[in-house]
């Protein structure tokens, strides 16, 4: 008798190995690919939304400690937008190099630049992992997913 | 993990108490397998899953519920895919403190396992034989899990 709840099974091609799966508020598992597999044996306990699977898939740049990834996010056969993914390497502590990210950004990216990550206040000086990856681009996903796709209309 | 099926979904997490910061191991045993009456050692799906460490957490925001928890002290050996394992099992007094723990039995428990890839029933036939050569120091025999539900 729970009400709906969702648990999102990510993927990241950085990350070959590994499945990351997570709950909206909750907690991130990151775990082998053998989740996958247990996943379809849990089949019959939940249900699956794969109608809203979602994917960005794109280009990875390295530029000198900085890393740049731009993709196109679709969802099934339609094109939904854009995500850009920027990691500064050298540092794990997230708090400590948003300003130089940020600086970084502008440089190419202008008035898109983003505001600080949620998973950043809630870090505080703890070490950066790839869960919060998977947590950023599951909100940038959902976000996606909430808006009203463009119609293409013929406009005469 | 209790569904409209009949049976609930069963899993194993298991970790390490003398290794910090390696990761935890979830499990997945299905049922025995057909045919299985004429086989000397029981044979079940199994899926292994190695996770971090907030596994516990997910788990129940996944809508598991803990069942029991017991620690296990002794040692490993293999021979080859087998392996086998000389524990004694201790209750732990207060669900999740793992410094309070008492003896379950005064004996170790032995387990011979083996995870290899499906259809390879031959190893069962191995197994025999390695617990023949433990007799009469140890009497391996296969269970039969329903009767220990």
């Amino acid at each position: 008798g729970q009400t709906g709840k969702l648990m999102y099974v990510m993927h990241n091609s950085e990350y070959p190995l590994s499945c990351f799966a997570l709950f909206e508020s909750g907690p991130c598992l990151v775990a082998d690919a053998n989740f996958d597999i247990l996943m379809v044996k849990l089949k019959g306990f939940f249900q699956n939304a794969k109608a809203n699977k979602i994917e960005s898939r794109g280009t990875r740049y390295q530029y000198c400690d900085f890393l740049v990834k731009v993709g196109t996010v679709t969802m099934g056969p339609s094109a939904r937008g854009i995500s850009v993914e920027v990691e500064y390497c050298p540092c794990v502590i997230a708090n400590d190099c948003w300003n130089l990210l940020m600086e970084f950004m502008q440089s190419f990216m202008g008035s898109h630049t983003p505001g600080i990550p949620s998973v950043f206040s809630t870090k505080h000086d703890s070490i950066y992992s790839p869960a919060d990856t998977m947590v950023q681009y599951m909100e940038l996903f959902n976000k996606i997913r909430k808006q009203q796709q463009v119609p293409v209309a013929g406009i005469r | 993990l209790k569904g409209q099926q009949a049976s609930p979904f069963v899993l194993r997490a298991r970790r390490s108490m003398d290794k910090n910061g390696m990761p935890w191991h979830l499990r997945y045993l299905g049922q025995p397998e057909i045919g299985d009456k004429n086989r000397h050692a029981l044979v079940r799906n199994c899926v292994d899953i190695a996770t971090s460490e907030n596994l516990t957490d997910f788990l129940v925001e996944m809508g598991f519920r803990m069942d029991h928890e017991f620690v296990a002290k002794g040692h490993v050996f293999r021979k080859g895919i087998m392996k086998i394992t000389v524990y004694k099992i201790f209750r732990i007094l207060m669900p999740g403190n793992t410094e309070s723990i008492e003896p379950l039995s005064l004996s170790y428990l032995v387990e011979l396992n083996v995870v290899a890839p499906a259809g390879q029933d031959v190893v069962s036939d191995d197994m025999r034989n390695f617990a023949e050569q433990l007799k009469p120091l140890v009497h391996l025999e296969k269970i039969d899990p329903k009767r220990l539900m």
